[in-house]
């Protein structure tokens, strides 16, 4: 199996298995070609952003070594992997030293399911060739204080400097192989040909040079907690300390220009167990008057138990919220504001899903021309909102089950003379079309099934008024055949 | 009946808005009878001269015409009535092409009001085609334009179940009472059956760009716009019945037919008043009479005089002049030329110096090539020196001047695998399947086997899948449809009126070419004369070589002076020893040389027919090989086949001969085997082909011949469909076969050399043509900053041994390489460096100041190995490079050489080894002089008992072998049922392998991933050709990496092991091994 991603309009692998590294594939390579080496190749789209989340999410698990974590920067595609940087400096000894400390990180790493070297040195230079280029059999090389870098590089190839592949290859091309066989080589002649960065790293490798290495940054963390001094119990007390907790965290939101999505209101009872009440907001929001009300449909399942000593409120999920001036009477712009606010409440009361919004769809077929969608679900770019230049009109109200009724029309495709529905004749004083749409071939493979009575069928509408006035939209199902009775649907009334 | 004419038909040379061809819209008005049937494409007449022949065979009135979409107005119909109205049509449109990019049209309404071309739409019909929303806009344009046109313009409606029908209509009709406009109906035709709407929705996606799913308001609601019965058309205009009526009065108006474009040559001019036919009767006698220094043939007089005769009835004198002068002017010019195909039917066409087969040798059948009977023009295809034809073409240019000269169009068409990536995108399938499935599925073949399911089920899709069934069902009803046009490769129209009067111009893409909008067939269809300025590179290469030796060797050699039937030539030939050689180099023909053992020129015309899909196909090889070796006795199926089969022993080989059977022995009249000849070769495929089959068969049969014989002819036949190569052209050929064979022969440095410098051509790559150059004794010397020139040179040597048929002269040239052979390496660079050598460089800066030599040049040269002759090795000079200051930095320093600013330490670089110096070699010139890869490595194979390719010879048939080498061509040839050949190549040769379907099953990756291939397999030998069939097969592609480590090559044990994971695997493996040439 390979990931792909696609480069210069083609397809290159990304990175690959075991069994296709066997079956001769390798990274870089182009998906053609890997196809003609196995042509059952199981083929993923690379996806860099889960890729970047996941070692995120690797770092924070490593931060249990050190509190100094960092995602190698020179790592990744094509670069012998990715990789993360860890200051174990003082750290080593809470593990049992160096060795112990890296097997544990070794064994953590393969039960999650990773397949993962270590290298340890004094430089991260270092560390970073050993990791990378020392660890063929073995998966951890380590580095003893008492022997030089110097000596153990020497003979790993020049791409463990960290050096860009031109460089290299170009180095190559000088017959310079090795790290050691650039250690004696007059500088000046190596720089002018090849740039400072060939020295840099070198001098960082066997650290005669300083790196610095810039930690992960911390998610800024939207949190306000209350400890009591006596624990609370009753649903005023409960209700307050939420009061107090929500204005200071809206304060700390409108400063950082972010807007909840979701909010997590902690409880933690005397005996060690915690309620939570979570909510979540369709838009970005930071009114502590609404989010107040929310929590309060919810306050009520809440049982304190024992008593509870500590409330915390997170907001674990926020997006980015403009600041928004008021207008002169202090509120904020209330355009839309009751609809979000109804909306959030039904949310809370109903479940997310079961709020919906209607879209239109580019479709001919009446029953297809709208859809629904979550109403807090992003607007589609791709929307349309066009119809078709020449289109006749639509009914302002359109059944969702046509209504047979029995007609009496001229054949082939003349319009309805007299109809009946509802055991009422309505005699057609005025009548046009037809309109014909043809079915929606492509639906054909039975995924989106037509609902009878809608069968995918050639239909012809017409637009009636009857005597009383009254306008209807009625079809005929089918091309008229001599042999059958034609059968006729009432789909909407115009008025 | 109603009477009625369809005056709206969109066919599908509107790119992907018709959904049919204009056979089937023809057909299907026929089948309605319609009074007439018009084609109204957007902006152009493409598609009109097919409309035009599916109408005659349907015999229905074609109203040609065109629809024109304006930028800023609405659309009219336009339908010329007569011939100077077509023409100003014609001007129309290519006016609006000429201002637009390729493929697109650029008209404005005042192109049609005020314009002088269209002259206000003087002696066309137009037809006004209301736009979607009728606002007051149209209302104000119609009187504008009624101000300035005021007859036979009238206002069109349809009735296409909108829904708003009716009240549409009628306010249209208001409307044209209000302007007094005629109304008539049409129906908007985009399909001939209703049945076409699935496929006009994909087409739509296709041009939108989007896929089914997301189509929506851009699909058709319906899919009415087909042909529809003139009743039924009644039936929904029942109100108006004039505007049925008024379909039938423009149909009995137009009566313009494109049969009127037939021909009016242009007429060189001629001497003294005489006609063109006296002119070109002189020009072939005397011409005769160069040919034959001593005395015309009597059987070549008759033939020029029944030539001459027939010429004159049919009036293409001035046709042949102009084909005369062309090549005229080409010999002024020193450029090669020769004409091929059926011309070479043509004695006045050898006296006239365009063919050089020659009469008295070849029996020439000149009705192939013009015939009273079939009423259709001579085709004479003229081949030139690749790198020189376009002077040629603008000589045609200038001469005739842009507006009577253009080059025909192809008409590039949907085949099933690129309909299939299209379609697979509009319905949604992914990227990845598309892929894929488009680079597994068998396109070649039938649909049968193109459904294999279980190729679909290989990359892991569901045969079964409803949407995969259908995208294979519409590429299937795509195939075939044009999707754009392109220009031909030098198909030229000359006419004596404007061209653009006959058929509209588009730009072509390359700048400064125009491109008419009609393509070869329908040229032919309107019996339009044109002359095809083809580009052969063989023919470059043989002006080269004759260069070459008339510089070194003083010797002026010409197509016409070589010496003929030479010994030496054919014993060489028998060898299969043709690499480079005109047409016979490829695998299969090299394998066919020493069975045929050619000794004369007609046995070269045999072998290059022979292996051809015809004769293959028709299994007609065989036999006739062992006619010719005794084994079999020459005999013909009936004695009335004597005459036709006399020449090749009874077994048919050339098209003609095929051809004849028809008539001789399937009881076809001559028109009728013209007809299947075409139902072979052109209109790709349309389905005719089985007609005549059974006819041919059961003629066949009924006149006493053996069935099996029958379908064999039969098979042949339809293997000729594939190319076709009658006798003349394969003549045509052998001559250039013998004059290559000959240069190769005798003066093989120049041959090599001429070869290297016409590159890219023919079957082999440089590194071949060098290797096979010095296994001839040719001594090839490396590209040198100090002596080569861009292209390859001959320089003297003092003694080379001389090998068979080298002379000790010609022996005493050896190859430089130019900088051609480098990789990447611009030829102005190249030159700066030639100008600017004087005495030589003596160091590396010298190139830099003297001849301006970039970096990038500079270090290209150095990979390359080119500073040599100054001492240093390629890793010395690329260190001197690297060293190079890029611009000076101060002007104060401008003035000192780069290497005196300041004295550099010096650095001491590892050496090189040979294996690196090879590797090297290899990346930067795809070929290394000094060792070959496989002779470095080979204590490795050595160890593992592994052959030399040379040793082979001496091995008895079905041993068990092992060798390896670098894989040089990989072909799955269609007549050979999956079977994959292989060839290889180590430091003593190179060696046939075959691979048979069930090990390409196991070793698939290996056969097509190796650069290096070992195989183990069993030797067969037919004559002295060897091949071994493989049984297992191994990628040594990483062995390769041992030119470069440090490590002596280990022996390793072949069999069964993995890859040394020690082994520094080579990053530019891919890079340094040329690609081989594969499946082409």
């Amino acid at each position: 199996m390979v990931t792909i991603i696609t480069v210069h309009g083609g397809q290159r692998i990304a990175s690959l298995n075991r069994a296709a590294r066997q079956a001769g594939i390798s990274a870089g390579q182009s998906l053609a070609d890997a196809r003609a080496l196995y042509p059952a190749l199981a083929v993923q789209q690379a996806d860099p952003i889960a890729d970047a989340k996941a070692l995120n999410a690797l770092a924070r698990a490593a931060e249990r070594y050190t509190p100094w974590v960092a995602i190698d920067p020179d790592g990744g595609l094509y670069r012998g992997g990715a990789g993360l940087w860890l200051d174990i400096s003082g750290c080593a000894h809470l593990f049992g030293g160096e060795d112990a400390l890296l097997d544990d990180l070794l064994t953590r790493c393969a039960h999650a399911g990773y397949q993962a070297r270590a290298g340890l040195a004094g430089t991260p230079g270092a560390a970073w060739a050993l990791a990378r280029l020392e660890t063929k059999e073995t998966l951890a090389a380590i580095l003893p204080p008492g022997i030089r870098a110097s000596k153990r590089l020497s003979p790993l190839p020049l791409a463990g400097l960290r050096l860009e592949a031109g460089i290299v290859e170009g180095l190559e091309r000088m017959g310079l192989r090795r790290i050691g066989e650039i250690y004696n080589l007059p500088r000046a002649p190596l720089v002018k040909r090849f740039g400072m960065e060939i020295t840099r790293r070198l001098d960082q490798a066997l650290g005669t040079q300083e790196e610095s290495l810039s930690p992960r940054r911390p998610v800024p963390a939207y949190m306000t907690r209350r400890a009591f001094a006596e624990p609370i119990g009753r649903a005023e007390d409960i209700d307050a300390a939420l009061v107090h907790l929500l204005d200071p965290l809206c304060d700390m939101l409108e400063k950082a220009g972010q807007g909840v999505r979701r909010l997590v209101f902690s409880l933690y009872r005397v005996d060690d167990t915690v309620a939570r009440i979570v909510i979540g907001v369709s838009r970005p929001n930071r009114d502590p008057a609404h989010l107040h009300r929310l929590f309060r449909e919810k306050l009520t399942e809440v049982d304190p138990g024992f008593g509870i000593e500590v409330a915390v409120l997170t907001a674990p999920l926020t997006n980015p919220l403009a600041l928004k001036q008021p207008d002169i009477s202090g509120q904020q712009s209330a355009k839309t504001k009751p609809v979000n606010e109804l909306v959030d409440v039904l949310a809370g009361r109903l479940g997310p899903a079961a709020v919906n919004r209607l879209l239109p769809v580019a479709s001919h077929l009446p029953e297809r021309a709208c859809r629904t969608a979550p109403v807090d679900s992003a607007p589609d770019k791709k929307q349309d909102w066009q119809k078709p230049v020449r289109q006749p009109p639509r009914p302002l109200q359109l059944l969702i089950q046509p209504l047979p009724i029995d007609v009496m029309a001229p054949v082939p495709d003349g319009p309805p003379v007299l109809f009946r529905w509802r055991r009422r004749q309505h005699k057609v004083s005025k009548a046009e079309g037809p309109e014909r749409i043809s079915p929606e071939w492509w639906h054909g493979d039975g995924r989106a099934p037509y609902t009878p009575p809608l069968s995918p069928d050639i239909r012809d509408y017409y637009r009636v008024e009857d005597d009383d006035g009254a306008r209807f939209w009625v079809y005929r199902e089918g091309l008229y055949r001599p042999d059958r009775l034609p059968a006729w649907y009432l789909h909407g009334f115009f008025a | 009946m109603t009477a009625y004419a369809e005056l709206q038909v969109t066919s599908n040379y509107s790119f992907l808005r018709g959904a049919s061809h204009a056979h089937e819209l023809a057909l299907q008005a026929a089948v309605l009878g319609h009074k007439a049937i018009a084609i109204t494409d957007r902006n152009t007449l493409a598609g009109a001269a097919r409309m035009h022949v599916a109408c005659k065979q349907h015999d229905i009135q074609l109203i040609v015409g065109a629809r024109l979409d304006l930028r800023d107005g609405p659309s009219f119909l336009c339908f010329p009535t007569d011939r100077a109205a077509y023409g100003r049509l014609s001007q129309l449109l290519t006016l609006g092409k000429r201002r637009a990019e390729k493929g697109d049209c650029e008209l404005f309404l005042d192109d049609i009001l005020e314009g002088e071309i269209f002259a206000a739409g003087a002696g066309q019909v137009l037809v006004l085609i209301p736009p979607e929303t009728l606002d007051s806009t149209f209302r104000e344009t119609i009187f504008v334009i009624r101000n300035k046109i005021k007859n036979n313009i009238y206002l069109s409606v349809n009735y296409i179940y909108f829904g708003d029908d009716n009240p549409r209509i009628s306010a249209i009709s208001e409307l044209a009472e209000e302007t007094s406009l005629p109304l008539v109906a049409t129906n908007d035709a985009h399909a001939h059956i209703a049945g076409r709407r699935i496929l006009q929705d994909v087409l739509t996606c296709i041009r939108e760009h989007c896929t089914i799913h997301e189509a929506g308001f851009r699909l058709y609601a319906n899919g009415e716009r087909h042909l529809k019965p003139g009743d039924e058309m009644a039936r929904l205009f029942s109100a108006y019945p004039e505007a049925i009526e008024n379909t039938v009065r423009i149909a009995e108006k137009c009566r313009f037919n494109l049969e009127e474009l037939r021909y009016e040559y242009p007429v060189d001019p001629v001497p003294d008043g005489r006609t063109p036919q006296d002119e070109l009767t002189r020009l072939s006698w005397e011409g005769a009479e160069i040919r034959y220094p001593d005395g015309v043939p009597e059987k070549v007089k008759g033939q020029i005089d029944y030539e001459l005769k027939l010429i004159d009835e049919l009036g293409y004198a001035p046709y042949f002049l102009t084909i005369h002068d062309i090549v005229r002017f080409a010999r002024s010019r020193e450029i090669l030329c020769q004409g091929r195909g059926s011309a070479a039917n043509s004695s006045v066409c050898y006296m006239l110096g365009i063919t050089e087969v020659n009469p008295a040798e070849i029996d020439l059948l000149f009705e192939r090539f013009v015939s009273t009977e079939r009423d259709e023009p001579p085709d004479i295809d003229v081949d030139f020196e690749h790198e020189r034809r376009e002077e040629v073409i603008q000589y045609i240019y200038e001469k005739y001047g842009r507006h009577r000269a253009g080059l025909t169009a192809t008409h590039i068409t949907y085949r099933s695998k690129s309909a299939f990536r299209e379609i697979g995108k509009v319905m949604g399938l992914t990227e990845d399947s598309i892929q894929a499935l488009s680079s597994s599925v068998a396109w070649g073949k039938p649909t049968k086997d193109r459904r294999d399911p279980e190729r679909i089920r290989e990359v892991g899709l569901d045969p079964d899948d409803p949407t995969l069934q259908m995208v294979f069902e519409l590429s299937e009803q795509i195939a075939g449809f044009p999707r754009h046009l392109s220009q031909h490769t030098g198909g030229f129209v000359i006419t004596s009126s404007p061209l653009d009067t006959v058929v509209p111009i588009e730009n072509a893409a390359m700048e400064d070419r125009t491109v008419i909008e009609w393509d070869k067939n329908d040229l032919d269809a309107l019996g339009i004369l044109k002359v095809d300025i083809l580009a052969l590179g063989m023919l470059t290469c043989v002006r080269k070589a004759f260069e070459f030796i008339e510089k070194h060797h003083g010797r002026k050699l010409t197509l016409a002076n070589i010496p003929q039937g030479d010994e030496q030539t054919y014993d060489m030939l028998c060898e299969g020893d043709s690499v480079g050689v005109f047409q016979v180099e490829s695998r299969a023909q090299m394998n066919m040389l020493p069975r045929l053992r050619p000794r004369t020129f007609y046995d070269l015309v045999i072998e290059v027919a022979i292996v051809r899909p015809g004769p293959i196909q028709g299994d007609m090889v065989h036999p006739y090989l062992r006619r010719r070796d005794g084994k079999e006795e020459v005999e013909y199926p009936k004695e009335e086949l004597r005459a036709v089969l006399e020449k090749t022993m009874g077994v048919p080989l050339f098209q003609e001969q095929a051809m004849k059977i028809a008539i001789v022995a399937a009881g076809f009249t001559p028109s009728e085997a013209d007809g299947l000849r075409r139902a072979m070769a052109t209109f790709r495929r349309n389905g005719t082909l089985p007609l005549y089959r059974e006819r041919f068969i059961n003629g066949m049969i009924e006149n006493g011949y053996t069935p099996d014989f029958s379908e064999r002819c039969f098979k042949q036949i339809e293997g000729f469909s594939d190319y076709g190569f009658p006798e003349s052209h394969a003549a045509s050929f052998a001559l250039l076969v013998y004059v290559s064979s000959w240069l190769k022969c005798h003066y093989p440095a120049a041959f090599a050399a001429a070869l290297l410098n016409s590159q890219p051509m023919g079957f082999y790559k440089p590194a071949q043509i060098v290797r096979d150059a010095r296994d001839h004794g040719v001594e090839v010397r490396p590209v040198d900053v100090n002596d080569s020139d861009w292209d390859c040179t001959l320089e003297m040597t003092l003694a080379s041994p001389s090998t068979r048929w080298r002379s000790d002269e010609e022996s005493r040239t050896a190859i430089r390489l130019g900088f051609r052979q480098i990789k990447g390496m611009r030829e102005d660079a190249a030159d700066a460096i030639v100008d600017a050598r004087e005495r030589g460089y003596a160091a590396v800066p010298d190139l830099k100041q003297r001849a301006g030599a970039q970096r990038g040049v500079l270090e290209r040269l150095a990979r390359a190995d080119a500073f040599q002759s100054m001492g240093l090795d390629r890793r010395q000079a690329l260190w001197a490079v690297k060293g190079l200051q890029d611009a000076p930095a101060l002007s104060l320093f401008t003035d000192l050489p780069d290497h005196e600013l300041r004295p550099e330490p010096a650095v001491a670089l590892p050496e090189m080894h040979l294996g690196e110096q090879v590797a090297d070699d290899y990346l930067a010139l795809k070929m290394s002089l000094k060792a070959h890869p496989m002779e470095l490595l080979r204590p490795c194979f050595d160890a593992e008992k592994q052959l030399r390719c040379e040793d082979l010879i001496n091995v008895p048939v079905d041993s068990t072998v092992r060798l390896s080498g670098l894989v040089l061509i990989r072909q799955r040839p269609g007549s050979a049922k999956g079977v994959i050949f292989v060839t290889i190549e180590d430091e003593t040769g190179v060696a046939n392998l075959i691979v048979w379907p069930h090990r390409m099953d196991r070793y698939r990756r290996t056969v097509l991933g190796s650069h290096l291939l070992g195989v183990e397999g069993k030797l067969q030998r037919e004559g002295i050709v060897t091949h071994v069939v493989a049984d297992r097969l191994f990628d040594f592609s990483y062995r390769l990496g041992y030119l470069t480590s440090d490590e002596a090559p280990l022996p390793e044990l072949m069999l069964g092991r993995n890859v040394p994971s020690h082994l520094p695997t080579m990053p530019n493996l891919r890079r340094m091994i040329p690609r081989s040439r594969d499946f082409q």
